[in-house]
């Protein structure tokens, strides 16, 4: 403290006219999100993750495919965006744990006080951090699959890529990606805020899309079948997944069958839930 | 303006605020003491809309905290010291805050200069000592130019001259009528501060008087006689129906008889008198008097609150009762 220097006490005035009176307002709370979302070190490290594992998977998918794929001379357009995206698994643990971080982390710091006291209605505060996550997240992965693109080129002669945008499961796939990561973004978002610890909260997002999803689909009972159709990451995807691959999730005739964006509806309705939830709890709760 | 009606707060079994009603005006420093647990932060964590009331209301400058339009116009406050995100500078801190209210960079290094944090703005919160996280926290609560300022325990791990500053600053505040509401736990400080004082104990108003008023209320009017003929002077007064005690040879503690009337009865009997003095008590005594009190009220277990230093313990001690 002998460092610093106190300046004489000179509020008088200071700021009656300096400072414009300003109300909050929900663009306003957007803005602030958004400088609290890039001044904290997690927001590179789990963005630039997600951009590597993205272009990284998709480097290793065109260099397996050309060196195992029996006639890789042929690929389709459709098998192309495949290699692209191949690295959506792992690109939805990284924005998970920047989703989650987003709001538990305020909590585990006490920022959450602060954050509170300025936005006292509260609600617009979540809101606008899911706004600046999910967008963050969306268009990160669209860099991410132009930086694959870019990245897979020294096989594309080989393997014959093509990018097909008028291909209509061509664009559902390349455009599903980053809506898909957005909305299991928001998915976290929403728990982070519920459950407010965010080691608590990464356990429960993470164990619940890489654990208890894979656990009830290797389940041989109808009624985990059924159930695990509806599970969040495991409906979403399907808008990630070709005609065949889709056509194969619905051959089984106990479970219901789900189209690609009925899957991903699916996922939209878990997070409506948990975010009306999260929203209701956040109203109710002390801070 | 603060305003305070039946207020009270109960989590589970435990009463943290119980039915506590109190105004807290502009132009003046109003102190809010009590020992720990009291209640005082869980009293200003209601008041800023943080933790719901279970009963009761609290109003800033007119309506609800959280029904104002632009909240950090109408109060800015410092609660339990870290309330920041040890990733962030400082200046983000504060821009992020600031944004919500369209509050811009300008008077975000304004608030900086004012808490004298040039040198630290642009470095991690993580790193900042107690004291520098104090004034952050100030820099925050003066940011949107707040009509009432209510710091919990600003002075918390400041230096002297931190102590000084804050002391400068919400007196300041106060004479431009803005309502200042502050705890802190350092009496001597708050004497000095305030000129009004709340004093809540098991979250329960047990005072809400100006300082001074507290102060004489407290004192009791004891008067401390220096004589060479003291076991006289002392037949003489304890004849007369006063309470006398001698702590030492020559020196006698007289409850019941102000020093005029001590001064007289000397002068009747012819004895002489080195000193007469009215004792004054401090705050810090008022304090210890009043929540002794509720805690012997409640007959709970008593806290080992702090003794008052040196000669002024027995006096206190004895004049409890």
């Amino acid at each position: 403290m002998t460092t610093l220097t106190t300046t004489p006490v000179s509020t008088g005035g200071h700021a009656r006219r300096t400072s414009p009176t300003g109300s909050v307002t929900f663009p306003r709370v957007v803005h602030a999100e958004w400088i609290k979302f890039r001044s904290v070190r997690a927001t590179p490290w789990t963005l630039g993750m997600t951009v590597l594992s993205m272009v990284g998977i998709a480097v290793l998918a065109a260099w397996g495919t050309s060196s195992l794929a029996e006639d890789p001379g042929t690929m389709s357009a459709l098998d192309t965006v495949q290699i692209l995206t191949a690295g959506w698994f792992i690109a939805e643990i990284t924005v998970v744990v920047l989703a989650v971080l987003s709001v538990s982390g305020e909590y585990s710091t006490g920022m959450i006080r602060s954050s509170m006291t300025a936005v006292p209605r509260r609600v617009p505060v979540i809101l606008a951090k899911a706004l600046v996550v999910a967008i963050a997240s969306a268009l990160t992965t669209v860099l991410a699959l132009a930086l694959a693109w870019l990245a897979v080129q020294p096989w594309a002669g080989s393997l014959g890529l093509s990018l097909d945008l008028g291909d209509p499961d061509v664009l559902r796939v390349l455009l599903g990606t980053p809506l898909v990561l957005a909305t299991v973004a928001l998915l976290a978002l929403a728990v982070g805020a519920l459950l407010r610890s965010p080691a608590a909260a990464l356990a429960t997002v993470l164990g619940v899309l890489l654990v208890v999803e894979n656990v009830l689909s290797l389940l041989p009972f109808v009624v985990v079948q059924r159930i695990a159709v509806f599970m969040p990451s495991s409906a979403g995807t399907r808008l990630l997944q070709t005609p065949e691959t889709l056509a194969f999730l619905n051959e089984n005739p106990d479970t219901p069958d789900l189209s690609a964006w009925q899957g991903y509806g699916v996922l939209a309705i878990w997070v409506v839930l948990l975010l009306g939830l999260a929203l209701t709890l956040l109203r109710r709760r002390d801070v | 303006m603060i305003q305070a009606e039946h207020l009270s707060k109960r989590y589970g079994a435990t009463t943290a605020v119980d039915d506590v009603s109190f105004t807290v005006r502009p132009g003046q420093v109003t102190g809010f003491l009590g020992p720990n647990g009291a209640g005082k932060s869980t009293t200003m964590r209601m008041i800023v809309g943080l933790d719901r009331p279970t009963a009761g209301h609290v109003t800033v400058n007119g309506s609800a905290y959280a029904q104002h339009q632009a909240p950090l116009h109408e109060v800015g406050a410092l609660l339990e010291a870290k309330s920041v995100h040890p990733g962030r500078s400082a200046y983000q801190h504060l821009r992020a805050l600031g944004a919500t209210h369209g509050i811009g960079a300008r008077r975000v290094e304004e608030v900086i200069a004012l808490a004298g944090l040039e040198s630290v703005a642009r470095k991690r919160v993580g790193g900042f000592s107690l004291g520098m996280g104090q004034r952050l926290g100030i820099a925050a609560a003066l940011l949107g130019d707040p009509h009432t300022v209510m710091l919990d325990e600003p002075v918390n791990g400041l230096d002297p001259e931190g102590v000084k500053w804050v002391r400068t600053l919400v007196r300041h505040l106060a004479g431009e009528g803005r309502t200042v509401f502050l705890s802190s736990h350092l009496m001597s400080e708050m004497a000095l501060t305030a000129d009004h004082v709340i004093v809540l104990g098991r979250g329960r108003i047990i005072a809400d008087a100006p300082i001074q008023e507290l102060i004489d209320r407290a004192s009791h009017g004891a008067v401390t006689v220096r004589t060479p003929q003291a076991e006289q002077l002392a037949g003489l007064l304890q004849r007369s129906g006063a309470t006398v005690h001698s702590a030492e040879a020559g020196v006698l503690e007289v409850v019941g008889r102000t020093a005029e009337e001590v001064g007289e009865a000397a002068a009747g009997s012819g004895i002489v008198l080195h000193q007469l003095v009215t004792q004054q008590s401090s705050l810090e005594e008022a304090y210890l008097q009043l929540t002794a009190d509720e805690v012997e009220y409640h007959s709970g277990p008593v806290d080992a609150s702090p003794t008052p230093s040196g000669a002024t313990a027995p006096l206190t001690g004895s004049t409890v009762r």
